[in-house]
C-alpha cells in the first residue's frame, strides 16, 4: 500500500481542532450579541496562526 | 474510458498517470480551498460591515479550512503532501483568482457569488468519480460551499439594492471576477482535462462545465440589473 504522508493524521487531527474552536467561538458571537466583540478576537487569533502556515510548529 | 471504481487499498496497483493525475488535482483543490481564507481573511475580518458579517467571515474560513482538511487527509493518504499550500504566498497559487488580496466588502460578496460558484463546479467535476474516498468527502463540502454561493449573491443584491453607489461598486466587482471566474476552468480543448476524464477523475471537458456555468450565472446577473461582461476581455485561458 502506499505510502501515508509522515503527518497527516496529525496534520488532520490539528486542524480538527482548529475549525471547532472558530465554530465554537463563531457559535458563541452569534448566540449572544454580549460575546461578540470577544469571539471575533478569538476568531482572528485563531486564524491569524492559521494564515501563517507553520506547519512544522503544529505538528512538532 | 476507465469505468473501475478505486478504494486507498488498490491505489498503489494503478497506473503512473493516474496516481500523477488524483495527485495533482488534489493539489489544486487544495490550494484553492485554503486560497479563499487567504484572499479576505486578513482585510474582511475586521472590515466586514457589522459584528455578524464578521462573525460569518470567519465560519467560512473554518468551513474552507475545513475543506481543506478533508481534501489534504485524501491526498496525504496516497503519499501526496499538499501541506505547503497553507504557507504558500498569495502570487503562487496555482489559479489566478487567489492571487491577490480582497479589500472591499463588494468584492468579497461577489467573490462568494462568482468564484465560490466555480468551486462548486470543480467539485462536481467529481462527482462518480473514480477515486472512492475523494467521492465520499464531496456531499458536505459541496453544501458548504453553496452557503459561501447563497451569502455572496445576498451580499450582492443588498449593495445592488442600496442605491446607484451600491450597484456601482457590485458591478465593477462582477467585471473584476466574472473574467477570472471563466479562465478558473482552464483552457478549452485540453489535452490533460481529457486524460482526467479517461481516468474518471471529472465528467466534463473544460469548455463545457464553462458553457454550464455561463448559462447559470448570466441569468442571474441580468436578474440583478448587472450588465453581463465581454466573457474574452481580459482572459487567459480560451
Amino acid at each position: 500500500m502506499s505510502e501515508a504522508v509522515p503527518e497527516t493524521e496529525k496534520l488532520d487531527e490539528h486542524l480538527q481542532e482548529v475549525v471547532r474552536a472558530l465554530y465554537g467561538a463563531v457559535k458563541r458571537g452569534i448566540t449572544d450579541p454580549k460575546a461578540a466583540d470577544k469571539a471575533i478576537h478569538d476568531c482572528k487569533e485563531i486564524l491569524d496562526v492559521i494564515m501563517e502556515g507553520k506547519v512544522e510548529e503544529w505538528v512538532h | 474510458m476507465f469505468t473501475d471504481k478505486i478504494e486507498l487499498k488498490d491505489f498503489d496497483k494503478m497506473d503512473p498517470e493516474y496516481k500523477e493525475l488524483l495527485g495533482r488535482v488534489l493539489t489544486i483543490q487544495a490550494d484553492c480551498e485554503i486560497g479563499g481564507p487567504h484572499l479576505y481573511v486578513e482585510k474582511m475580518l475586521p472590515a466586514a460591515p457589522n459584528k455578524l458579517e464578521q462573525l460569518i467571515v470567519a465560519r467560512t474560513a473554518a468551513e474552507e479550512i475545513d475543506h481543506f482538511r478533508k481534501i489534504a487527509r485524501v491526498a496525504g493518504d496516497i503519499g501526496v503532501d499538499v501541506s505547503f499550500v497553507l504557507s504558500q504566498p498569495n502570487e503562487k497559487r496555482y489559479v489566478d483568482a487567489f492571487r491577490g488580496v480582497i479589500d472591499t466588502w463588494e468584492d468579497h460578496a461577489v467573490f462568494g457569488f462568482l468564484i465560490d460558484r466555480v468551486g462548486r463546479y470543480q467539485l462536481e467535476e467529481f462527482y462518480d468519480c473514480s477515486y472512492l474516498p475523494l467521492q465520499r468527502i464531496l456531499p458536505d463540502i459541496v453544501n458548504e460551499e453553496l452557503g459561501h454561493i447563497e451569502h455572496g449573491y445576498n451580499k450582492t443584491k443588498e449593495l445592488i439594492e442600496s442605491g446607484d453607489e451600491g450597484k456601482a461598486k457590485a458591478q465593477r466587482a462582477v467585471d473584476f471576477w466574472y473574467v477570472r471566474a471563466l479562465d478558473m476552468f482552464g483552457r478549452s480543448g485540453s489535452k490533460r482535462a481529457e486524460r482526467y476524464r479517461y481516468w474518471g477523475l471529472k465528467r466534463r471537458a473544460n469548455e463545457q462545465a464553462r458553457q454550464d456555468y455561463l448559462n447559470e450565472v448570466n441569468p442571474i446577473l441580468e436578474e440583478l440589473g448587472l450588465k453581463i461582461p465581454d466573457p474574452l476581455k481580459g482572459r487567459h485561458f480560451l
